[in-house]
């Protein structure tokens, strides 16, 4: 039976003082009842904004210019708001992205459940429901007397859940559910809401950016590129046989770390700007199989091998075959961009060690707050130790709060250690101890040690040039005067793969893509010519598909201009692609280190295997058949 | 507790400073503030009688005592509520003066600022509930407009048309000559007839902040996530517009109202000016003019006071009504 | 005073965003980038246009005023006539000349002290969010207490101790008590702006304080200054209005309070001179008027919640 029918939906973002946006352009697809779907897509596809035309919660300037969308027999798009109102929560209901905000920060959580019964005229005993469904999602009644903020992200996604299913609907819309929570919790949180949908039987619309997650999870997939749906197909089609180009890089760009080989790819290029008028695919400046026709025609969305596919291409056969088992799938897969060359690990080679240039000798952090009388220590950090070496990357693994970020910070000088020490070795002069600098001296550090930061939108200030960025280091460290600054910029822009440099000097921040960004960031980083470079999750914010291109040339600068690198992260695919030796932090105690493969692909830690086993994993072979998390629990760690 | 324990050192603090900056000010100037002033007023031509001179004395304090002796001094006196004696009105204390204004204030300004208050949520959320409509751009530009009139000039124009042109109320004043304060029917007619003019100055324009923030803030918050969400689950218009926006909307508004409640001591000078309305602002102006700084100084302090004392309540109140608060300040 | 709290983006608003606008602008015009961004959106145009005048008016004061507005040689009490476009006060003076005199008055109140405030809250403003710690409790103290003391009384008491009343004395006067509001703001703009990893970076570049100050973190706050000064010069000029009409402005200077002052003690509400009670009055209100369309405009581009869809 069909839930949900969409028919040629188009939004459009009308803005007042800029050209108007098509969003979503002529989308088209069916939700049958009970149906796990998947919407796959990078930022700015269109996939929230189709979720929310599906809702009909579009806020202007967006709105519905074309099509509709009937929900079980009612034409959402045009129906009045008391029909609407009928309709909402009882039968589709929603959880937003940001578990944030999503709770009315002044009243308990109870009153939001009270509310929505009250709404629907549910009789009964709130408090007996309400617990109920907390237990659905394994939270404690007692979360019932609290405010929201009173609650941990993760709490808060699963009351948003528990409050999703209050009614029993028949399609829940979830939009990047667990995007922003630790690893460990999304897992969890994912793990349960595959549980309850057998349980109940509620059709789900799954809308994420993460691939690993949407394929292990869905039924079907959809993915979105441009505000078109390029591919449309089961989830098991959609891994062993691909048919979009786009969905081919997406794939190549995932792998399981804990294989003996990992390969992964990158779609160069960027999203198209959809305020312009587009002929053809919009898909072929990135793609590696465009032919002239791609250039003029537009493609349809047409049946092809069992699902439906947007691209000349292969609805004329003639991309390339690949039949792909779940093991080789991402390196097979690779080999379809030989232009961008594939980043494959660095297998653990450790030719001749050199001396260490950075070395933290059993380092301990502790915080002491202050509420009102009483003070409570925290042990962010405890008896830490480890060296850098140039040319290896170290990578510093572990869940958010596990004390990466502050071992940054004593490394950087930025914080001083409350016991231990730091030591940096690889100056000209005698060795520093970074845990005793302050003023003129910490400065004097920093030319040696540098820093690339996670979010690319908040590391460049957005109202200064590239140019400007890349010449403060130039000039307060390499003393450099007049049109030498430009030059070196120059320079260092090529360096990171941004040619010609005369294009980017002087643009904003915001007329670059988010790669883009990040190279610009990684130029600064470099201007001092430091020998340490420490990468807090410089992958993390962007998108899945060009995350390899950043992965590759950190990799490149750490090789050949000898850099030491503490890379730090929580996602063990780019450990695994990027370092040579990798820590893991559990609540500030390393707890297993070791050449990147042993560690991995055989870890010895239960929180290691915990961390590993929270990655979603599509190519597990028994996922089909049965009970995903079971599946992943009993995956051997190798 | 701690939000609490915060708020009131800040409220300690702020009171001392406010005593220690009135204690101050009149010492700003050079030389030995008694004979500044004594010399100013000599200056104006008025004879000085020894009972001024005792008066300024007094609210100075001994001149040939350090400062700190002259300020432990003053402590001593504003503890006791001790002002000094006016010496306009000499014999009457200080206190005594302001007693005798206070009531007038209290009851035009206090109850203009609760209706103001009142009629400006109310508008407020009717303007957000109908974003964008006709109402709220009634309401919006209405206010807007009203706003940009300076109100001194409005009340003098209220004064041209209704009482000079109209004859409908009268001209100014608290009461009329034909009656004296007390309980009886025809004094409180009278001074109800007095005080239609002045509060319709203030009522004019004193809904309009509470209107434009009130508008601004339920806006705001009914973009946020949680008042689509609760689109998204079927709730009322109404109930989402009452407690996922006007609940959230009015909280910032609720310490401008307390501290509009504490200023009303102060009463408001420029109106009860043009009314001559026999109140605190007109007290002040009067001090002002005839240099009275004893009570000038008092009725400084007596509003700075009111104001701190109504924003300690209100932020008690906040803590209650905001939940995040509480828990924010201790982190 | 009465006037309603200016239109001032909510901390957390997108001052970046709109200054990143501003920025991309000005490498298109000759114009500065500012101007054009305020020039586009039609109720902020309208304001400039009318502050325009206002500047005009002002600037050429001496050559459009008909008379010395402090002159006092014809008969009193005149009703409009056509040497007197709006009469003559009580004392024989020219009431259009000394209402095109007084448009310079609260221009220069406006600007002076607007200008004065801004800066008082922006160093401490500035300095408390940037510094925190013991340096932050105090001056938030300082600016907290600065909010809760009410103005018009310290303003009065201020002004009466004073041994002389010069216009410059009223700026300052004006100043000291309106600064907190615009300091509380901005602390908390840069409290947010200074998490920012861009500031971290011009550390890790070298850069010292005072340069990531006045480089990194004054530029994206540009719009927040703007609104503020704005504010700030709104207010004064209403100060300055209510002080003079009080009988505390400054004696020597004909401005459009001293005006409403004297027509209210001279008796124009008797004598039904309507035109010298009237005109102070409307132009106050005109002036008010521009720097309210132009602060809307600012604010309805830098708070995505207000914007007009």
């Amino acid at each position: 039976m069909t839930l949900l029918q969409v028919e040629n939906l188009s939004v459009t973002y009308t803005p007042r003082d800029l050209p108007a946006n098509r969003a979503v352009h002529d989308v088209t697809f069916d939700i049958d009842e009970g149906e796990f779907v998947g919407l796959l897509g990078e930022s700015g596809c269109g996939k929230s904004t189709l979720g929310n035309a599906v809702l009909r919660l579009l806020s202007p300037p967006a709105r519905i210019s074309g099509g509709r969308v009937v929900f079980d027999g009612v034409d959402v798009t045009t129906a009045s708001e008391d029909e609407l109102r009928a309709l909402r929560w009882t039968d589709l209901s929603t959880v937003f992205q940001s578990s944030m905000n999503s709770l009315n920060p002044v009243i308990r959580v109870q009153a939001q459940f009270a509310d929505t019964f009250a709404a629907h005229r549910i009789p009964g005993d709130v408090t007996a429901r309400a617990t109920e469904l907390l237990e659905l999602v394994s939270l404690d009644r007692h979360v019932l007397r609290a405010y929201p903020h009173e609650l941990s992200g993760g709490m808060k996604q699963r009351v948003a859940l528990a409050l999703a299913l209050a009614l029993r609907p028949k399609l829940v819309v979830l939009d990047e559910p667990t995007t922003g929570l630790d690893v460990v919790v999304q897992r969890s949180i994912l793990t349960r809401l595959a549980e309850l949908r057998r349980e109940l039987g509620f059709a789900v619309l799954f809308i994420s950016h993460d691939l690993g997650t949407v394929l292990e999870m869905a039924d079907r997939v959809m993915v979105m590129y441009g505000g078109e749906i390029v591919e449309n197909r089961t989830a098991a089609g959609m891994l062993h046989e691909p048919r979009h180009p786009y969905t081919r890089g997406l794939l190549g760009s995932y792998a399981d770390p804990r294989l003996p080989d990992v390969q992964v790819t990158y779609i160069p290029g960027r999203p198209p700007d959809l305020s312009r008028p587009h002929r053809g695919c919009l898909f072929t400046p990135r793609c590696p199989h465009a032919e002239d026709a791609c250039r003029e025609v537009h493609p349809e969305l047409l049946p092809e091998r069992g699902g439906l596919v947007r691209c000349l291409v292969a609805q004329e056969d003639r991309l390339p075959v690949v039949r792909l088992g779940a093991a080789d799938a991402a390196a097979t897969i690779g080999s379809h961009f030989p232009a961008t060359g594939a980043l494959t690990d660095p297998g653990g080679t450790p030719d001749v060690v050199a001396e260490a240039v950075l070395s933290v000798d059993q380092v301990s952090k502790r915080y002491t707050t202050r509420r009102g009388l009483r003070t409570s220590t925290t042990d962010a950090v405890r008896d830490v130790s480890f060296t850098l070496h140039p040319g290896r990357v170290t990578a510093l693994v572990g869940q958010s709060g596990s004390g990466k970020s502050t071992i940054a910070r004593l490394v950087t000088g930025v914080e001083r250690p409350s016991s231990g020490e730091v030591r940096f070795e690889g100056g000209s002069g005698p060795t520093v101890r970074v845990d005793r600098l302050r003023g003129r001296a910490l400065v004097d550090y920093r030319r040696h040690v540098q820093m690339v930061f996670q979010d690319p939108f908040s590391a460049l200030n957005p109202t200064r040039t590239v140019a400007y960025a890349l010449s403060r280091p130039l000039v307060n460290f390499a003393g450099l005067r007049g049109t030498a600054i430009r030059e070196r910029s120059a320079q260092l822009l090529e360096s990171v793969g941004l040619a010609p440099a005369g294009q980017f000097l002087d643009k904003l921040p915001h007329q670059l893509s988010g790669g883009q960004r990040q190279r610009v960031v990684t130029a600064r980083a470099l201007a001092p010519d430091p020998q340490v470079l420490i990468a807090d999750e410089p992958i993390s914010m962007l998108d899945v598909s060009i995350r390899a291109e950043i992965l590759e040339l950190l990799g490149e600068l750490v090789r050949n201009r000898r850099l030491a690198m503490l890379y730090i992260t929580h996602d063990l695919l780019s450990a695994r692609l990027l370092a040579d030796e990798v820590l893991v932090l559990n609540q500030g105690v390393l707890v297993e280190r070791g050449p990147t493969r042993d560690v991995i692909g055989a870890a010895r830690d239960d929180y290691t295997r915990l961390l590993l086993d929270s990655i979603p994993n599509p190519f597990a072979p028994a996922k089909r058949s049965g009970d995903a998390s079971v599946v992943r629990s009993a995956q051997p760690g190798g | 507790m701690a939000y609490f324990a915060r708020r009131f050192l800040f409220f300690i603090g702020t009171l001392w400073a406010a005593v220690t900056l009135n204690f101050l000010i009149p010492r700003l100037q050079p030389g030995d503030p008694a004979e500044a002033i004594v010399s100013r007023l000599a200056g104006q031509s008025e004879s000085i009688d020894p009972a001024q001179l005792q008066a300024i004395r007094i609210m100075l304090g001994t001149p040939d005592g350090n400062l700190f002796e002259q300020y432990l001094q003053y402590l001593g006196a504003v503890v006791q509520g001790d002002f000094g004696v006016s010496y306009t009105y000499f014999p009457y204390s200080v206190t005594h003066m302001i007693g005798q204004a206070l009531p007038w204030t209290v009851i035009l300004v206090g109850v203009t600022q609760i209706i103001s208050f009142i009629v400006g949520t109310l508008l407020g959320t009717w303007a957000a509930y109908r974003r964008n409509s006709r109402v709220d751009s009634v309401i919006t530009l209405g206010s807007t407009f009203l706003g940009t009139l300076p109100f001194f000039w409005l009340a003098l124009l209220l004064i041209y048309v209704f009482a000079i042109t109209l004859r409908w109320f009268p001209e100014r004043g608290g009461y009329g000559g034909g009656s004296s304060p007390g309980w009886s029917w025809i004094f409180i007619s009278d001074a109800f007839q007095h005080s239609v003019l002045p509060a319709v100055a203030l009522l004019i324009t004193g809904p309009i902040g509470w209107i434009i923030g009130m508008r601004n803030n339920m806006v705001q918050s009914l973009g946020e996530d949680h008042a689509r969400l609760a689109v998204a689950r079927g709730l009322p218009r109404r109930r989402i517009a009452l407690t996922y926006g006007a609940r959230i909307a009015i909280l910032p508004n609720v310490t401008g109202f307390a501290i509009a409640l504490g200023s009303v001591l102060g009463g408001t000078v420029l109106v009860e000016t043009v009314f001559n309305y026999p109140g605190m602002g007109r007290l002040l102006l009067e001090s002002v003019s005839s240099r009275d700084y004893p009570l000038m100084q008092a009725i400084f302090l007596f509003t700075t006071v009111g104001v701190l004392v109504a924003n300690f309540l209100a932020d008690l109140l906040y803590g209650f009504l905001d939940p995040r608060v509480r828990k924010a300040e201790t982190a | 005073m009465s006037t309603p709290a200016p239109a001032v983006p909510a901390p957390g608003a997108d001052t970046e965003g709109l200054q990143v606008a501003a920025t991309e602008q000005a490498r298109h015009s000759r114009l500065p980038g500012w101007f054009v961004i305020l020039w586009r959106n039609g109720k902020c145009r309208i304001g400039l246009l009318m502050l325009g005048a206002f500047v005009l008016v002002a600037l050429l004061a001496p050559l459009i005023a008909p008379y010395d507005p402090r002159g006092d040689d014809f008969p009193t009490s005149l009703a409009p006539t056509g040497g007197h476009w709006l009469g003559t006060t009580a004392q024989g003076e020219d009431v259009f000349s000394q209402l095109i005199v007084g448009a310079r008055t609260s221009l220069i109140v406006g600007l002076a002290a607007g200008l004065l405030s801004t800066l008082i809250g922006l160093v401490i403003g500035l300095t408390a969010g940037y510094l925190q710690g013991w340096v932050d409790e105090v001056l938030s103290f300082l600016i907290n207490l600065g909010l809760v003391v009410p103005a018009l009384p310290l303003m009065v008491t201020l002004a009466a101790y004073a041994p002389v009343r010069g216009l410059w004395l009223i700026i300052a006067v004006i100043s000291v008590t309106g600064w907190a509001y615009g300091a509380r703001i901005k602390r908390s703009q840069i409290i947010t702006l200074r998490t920012r990893d861009y500031i971290t970076a011009a550390r890790f570049a070298g850069d010292g304080t005072a340069r990531i100050i006045a480089r990194e973190i004054v530029p994206n706050m540009t719009s927040l200054i703007v609104v503020g000064f704005m504010g700030a010069a709104l207010g004064a000029i209403g100060g300055e209005a209510g002080l003079a009409f009080l009988g505390l402005g400054d004696p020597q200077t004909v401005s459009w309070g001293t005006m409403l002052n004297q027509a209210s003690l001279g008796g124009a509400l008797l004598t039904g001179q309507w035109a010298w009670l009237i005109a102070p009055g409307l132009a106050l209100s005109l002036l008010i008027t521009s720097f309210t369309l132009i602060n809307f405009g600012i604010d309805a581009l830098s708070n995505p919640h207000l914007r007009e869809d």
